[in-house]
């Protein structure tokens, strides 16, 4: 920490927070959280860090922010949780790398790790969503007496294509293809617009509501890095760069006896429920759910109150066991 | 027939390298990577020069090729228009080169990589250079 309490980088000068104008003024009313930063594995972190209790670690993926969750913080404050909502490094509010090889699936669940720690984090409940999975479960993994449950949302955690969507060239591979991926992802933001409108169910209420909230925190080319290199990190075949820690994912969490909640979109077709909420479900049968809501893959864009409800429901649920034993 | 073709050196008297377009991880297809080396002969030429390119807008453009330790070269390649050296280059016709110039690139990558699903991926995300249907 710098004097004063401030956040350092690598070379223990202090960093800038990036200004609050980041978020266009129609958002700060959605958005009212004060900004906390942290340094974590020399890189700065936003999160938000609202309310008392045990912590819910919601956990957004490609190429969203804590923002996604804005519907859900309120309700499990006002449940009695303590709601840290950190931003990946690389997107939100959070330092955005400039380089590809500044990211890997190791690296982002060690950040994750970093916060966890520096926090002091205990029986907390991570809430997984995409990348949110694979580094959310994988900390989880690697961190079992910190966490007390988990709730996983349209994700995965096995090495092989996660969806035959994943594996086609129109439009996934070619989208973030060689110099493509830079060009229509970076020049273009193509995920971070309109990406994620057409994974919305209500596109009309996204678009008038919350897409200028994505794409402003992602405004140059540079600042989408993340965006075309995340996809690159999924597993097409054995000799992929994350093969063998999604291997061992699926190993640890396959044993793990962790309370778990399964809530999945019911309209979400590229991590589709039959497939996938289901396949989770034979992995952890003891898990509760799953529960489908309206939603496609941003399912918390739809059912961002009802997903909350399942979720203090569920850990409500896990006060009262424990207090009966 | 491709409205983009590969050319000599142009003259860079009076001109200076506009940035394009970066990548750093060439072969993540690694067919992608196949198609620089055997399109300008890299295996031999190495890093000796750029490999050049004339776009639809009769910019010439030159390849930049990055090479990293640990990796097959090229790992990455730069993407630069050739301008003149004082004048700015406009974004619109920066970025129908490039789009032409991918177009290009994924047409000689070959199946199963199509310059027609690059293009249906273009309009899917509203890319403007991108040929309507």
């Amino acid at each position: 920490m710098a004097p004063g309490g401030g956040v350092t980088n690598k070379l223990g000068e202090p960093m800038e927070r990036q200004p609050d104008g980041a978020l266009p003024a129609a958002f700060r009313a959605q958005w009212h959280y004060l900004p906390h930063y942290a340094d974590v594995n020399g890189w700065r972190m936003h999160y938000v860090d609202e309310g008392e209790g045990d912590a819910v670690v919601l956990l957004h993926g490609n190429p969203t922010w804590g923002y996604l969750y804005r519907d859900m913080i309120g309700p499990l404050v006002n449940s009695g949780r303590r709601v840290i909502v950190p931003d990946m490094i690389g997107f939100g509010l959070s330092e955005k790398p400039v380089r590809e090889q500044a990211h890997s699936l190791d690296g982002h669940t060690a950040n994750l790790t970093a916060l966890v720690r520096q926090l002091d984090l205990k029986r907390i409940t991570p809430v997984c969503h995409d990348w949110g999975g694979p580094t959310g479960l994988s900390f989880a993994m690697s961190n079992p007496g910190r966490v007390r449950a988990l709730t996983i949302m349209s994700t995965w955690a096995w090495p092989l294509p996660p969806a035959e969507f994943h594996t086609r060239i129109f439009p996934w591979r070619m989208m973030h293809a060689p110099l493509v991926g830079p060009y229509l992802l970076g020049r273009h933001r193509a995920l971070a617009g309109r990406g994620i409108y057409l994974s919305v169910v209500d596109r009309e209420q996204f678009a008038r509501n919350a897409q200028s909230a994505y794409e402003a925190v992602l405004p140059d080319p540079a600042s989408r890095l993340l965006t075309w290199v995340w996809p690159r990190w999924i597993p097409l075949d054995d000799n992929a760069r994350a093969f063998k820690r999604f291997q061992w994912l699926e190993r640890e969490l396959s044993r793990s006896k962790l309370p778990t909640l399964i809530v999945w979109g019911r309209e979400d077709e590229v991590f589709d429920a039959a497939t996938f909420s289901n396949r989770f479900k034979q992995m952890l049968p003891h898990a509760e759910g799953p529960h489908l809501v309206t939603g496609r893959h941003f399912l918390q864009e739809d059912s961002g109150p009802e997903i909350a409800d399942l979720i203090r429901s569920f850990l409500d649920r896990l006060d009262l066991e424990e207090g009966a034993r | 027939m491709s409205d983009v073709a590969v050319i000599e050196k142009p003259d860079f008297e009076g001109k200076r390298l506009s940035f394009g377009l970066a990548e750093d991880r060439l072969a993540h297809y690694p067919e992608f990577r196949d198609f620089f080396v055997r399109t300008f002969d890299l295996d031999r030429r190495g890093l000796a020069e750029p490999g050049f390119i004339r776009a639809p807008s009769g910019l010439p453009y030159a390849l930049v090729f990055i090479g990293r330790s640990g990796e097959p070269f090229p790992s990455g390649v730069e993407v630069h228009a050739v301008v003149d050296a004082l004048e700015p280059l406009q974004g619109e016709v920066l970025d129908r080169d490039l789009w032409s110039i991918l177009r290009w690139i994924i047409g000689g990558v070959g199946a199963p990589w199509t310059a027609e699903d690059f293009d249906r991926t273009g309009r899917l995300y509203r890319v403007p250079a991108a040929p309507s249907a």
